[in-house]
């Protein structure tokens, strides 16, 4: 009984739409997916940590969990720990120990040179170096 | 049924409240609002999937000791992939051949046959040394790839000073015009025995060049090789915006401090040299990396030296050469040569050549406050 009132309630309504009616449905289901897409373009949430050993990309993290992975490099394993949406390297077999001494960054990179590991943060550049494409020096 | 679902257009058109029914005068306004709204709608999401859209595509390896960088643009990411893995295999070539610390590099070859024999060596070799040559005889022996022979005396991760008596026993074997090219034989001879060419000052900012070619003969319109402070830019971005390099800061106070100026490029190249990259400090005193030909020991004037101009081993070697020329020598060659260049000098003053004047974006707060004009 109620399954068939309710199609025929159904049925109501499609034969009550007039081509007008439809067409403005699909354009507010356009306009809200468009509007879904254009927020995700221009509003990237790129906050995702790479970790790249040797030029391959080994790992891809959010910046926005919290985590401590080994990675391999080509002299052993460097330590990368995100924590409070900030990464750095904690350990490292690698002889200066630079990459160590940076401590903790939230945005750019960490290069290790003797270990080959590199840690990038995406996306989430400070103003001023937001439109930089490469630095010299 | 037709004139059934006019009437029932019309009444709910009348009784709906709705902000668009204004526009729809009457059914047929209404099927034209929607239709071209529905249009341009799917514009805008064939736009924004468009397989064809450019894109920067990066990748970054170490090679040259260094992290080398490349961006492309490209509309499509296997082509831009395998552009910049060629332009890799390019710069590999190039270090394997003019490694200074590699025993198989040509350039070892050479330093080894010191005042013994002519060394035949390839084209690429053959050619940095040509051009880093050039530059020698344009800075009159400020940048000097001779220099090998004082520079492992000296150490800076490990912090080893040489002994003044060192440093000048070694200063005779300094001296770019005692390297013989024979072109024709595409050889290369060092006449004195002892002599050390290090091409550190110059092959970086020339595999820039290569790589940059190789990227243009893969069909890619845009890109930007970046092998550590040695930058070569080409083309324009997907925004159609030249491509923009934040120069550091030599003497940063703070990590917001770090650059100190931009400035957008295209079909350019760029170099710096500083005294922060490699250096210790004894008793105060700041030793650093850029060591001055004539003296053996560390040149003083300049924090930083960057130099703009259309081809890599020019920006690179002349960097270090004026770096070494000091200020007033430094912009006035500069002028002179019709080259671009910021110098920060020894109390973190910045100056420039006259046509980098307004081009110039100045980043950093502590280096607006001492920027002279």
């Amino acid at each position: 009984m109620k399954l068939s009132e309710i199609r025929r309630g159904e049925k109501k309504l499609i034969e009550g739409m007039t081509l007008a009616d439809m067409l403005l449905l699909a354009a507010l289901v356009i306009i809200s997916v468009s509007g879904f897409i254009f927020i995700k373009e221009a509003f990237p949430q790129g906050t995702d940590v790479k970790i790249e050993v040797n030029g391959r990309l080994a790992y891809k993290l959010p910046l926005s969990s919290d985590a401590a992975i080994a990675v391999k490099g080509i002299n052993g394993d460097t330590i990368v720990e995100i924590k409070n949406r900030k990464v750095r390297i904690k350990e490292s077999p690698c002889p200066n120990k630079i990459c160590v001494h940076q401590g903790w960054i939230d945005r750019g990179a960490i290069i290790c040179l003797p270990n080959r590991v590199m840690v990038f943060i995406e996306g989430s550049e400070g103003k001023e170096n937001k439109t930089i494409d490469a630095i010299t020096g | 049924m037709i004139e059934k679902f006019k009437i029932q257009d019309s009444k709910v058109q009348k009784a709906n409240p709705s902000f668009i029914l204004p526009l729809f005068k009457g059914r047929d306004g209404g099927v034209i609002f929607s239709s071209a709204l529905l249009l341009f709608c799917s514009l805008f999401i064939l736009s924004a999937c468009s397989p064809q859209k450019e894109k920067v595509y990066r990748k970054s390896k170490v090679l040259m000791d260094t992290l080398i960088t490349i961006s492309v643009v490209s509309g499509s990411g296997d082509k831009a992939e395998k552009a910049i893995d060629k332009a890799f295999g390019e710069i590999e070539k190039l270090d394997r051949l003019l490694n200074f610390f590699s025993d198989s590099s040509e350039l070892s070859e050479i330093n080894r046959n010191a005042g013994l024999k002519a060394v035949a060596v390839s084209p690429e070799t053959f050619e940095v040394i040509e051009k880093a040559i050039y530059a020698s005889g344009k800075t009159n022996g400020a940048f000097d790839v001779t220099i090998g022979s004082v520079t492992t005396l000296w150490d800076f991760h490990k912090r080893v000073k040489p002994e003044d008596k060192q440093i000048k026993e070694r200063l005779p074997l300094v001296n770019y015009k005692n390297i013989i090219l024979n072109k024709k034989s595409s050889s290369v001879y060092l006449k004195k025995s002892g002599m050390l060419m290090d091409l550190g000052g110059a092959a970086k900012g020339y595999a820039a060049d290569r790589a940059v070619d190789v990227l243009k003969k893969q069909g890619i319109k845009s890109g930007l090789v970046s092998i550590a402070g040695d930058i070569k830019a080409f083309g324009l971005k997907p925004d159609l915006k030249p491509w923009k390099v934040g120069i550091r800061n030599p003497h940063a106070e703070n990590k917001a401090d770090e650059i100190m100026a931009a400035i957008e490029l295209t079909d350019l190249a760029i170099s710096t040299s500083g005294d922060y990259e490699r250096y210790f400090i004894i008793e105060g005193k700041r030793y650093h990396h850029i060591l001055n030909p004539k003296t053996g020991y560390p040149a003083e004037g300049c924090q930083s030296v960057s130099i703009i101009a259309k081809d890599g081993y020019v920006t690179d070697a002349f960097s270090t050469g004026i770096f070494i020329l000091g200020t007033e020598k430094g912009i006035k060659l500069l002028e002179e040569m019709g080259l671009d260049g910021i110098i920060v000098d020894k109390n973190g003053k910045i100056h420039t050549t006259s046509n980098l004047r307004g081009k110039l974006e100045i980043i950093g707060d502590s280096q607006r406050r001492k920027k002279t004009n």
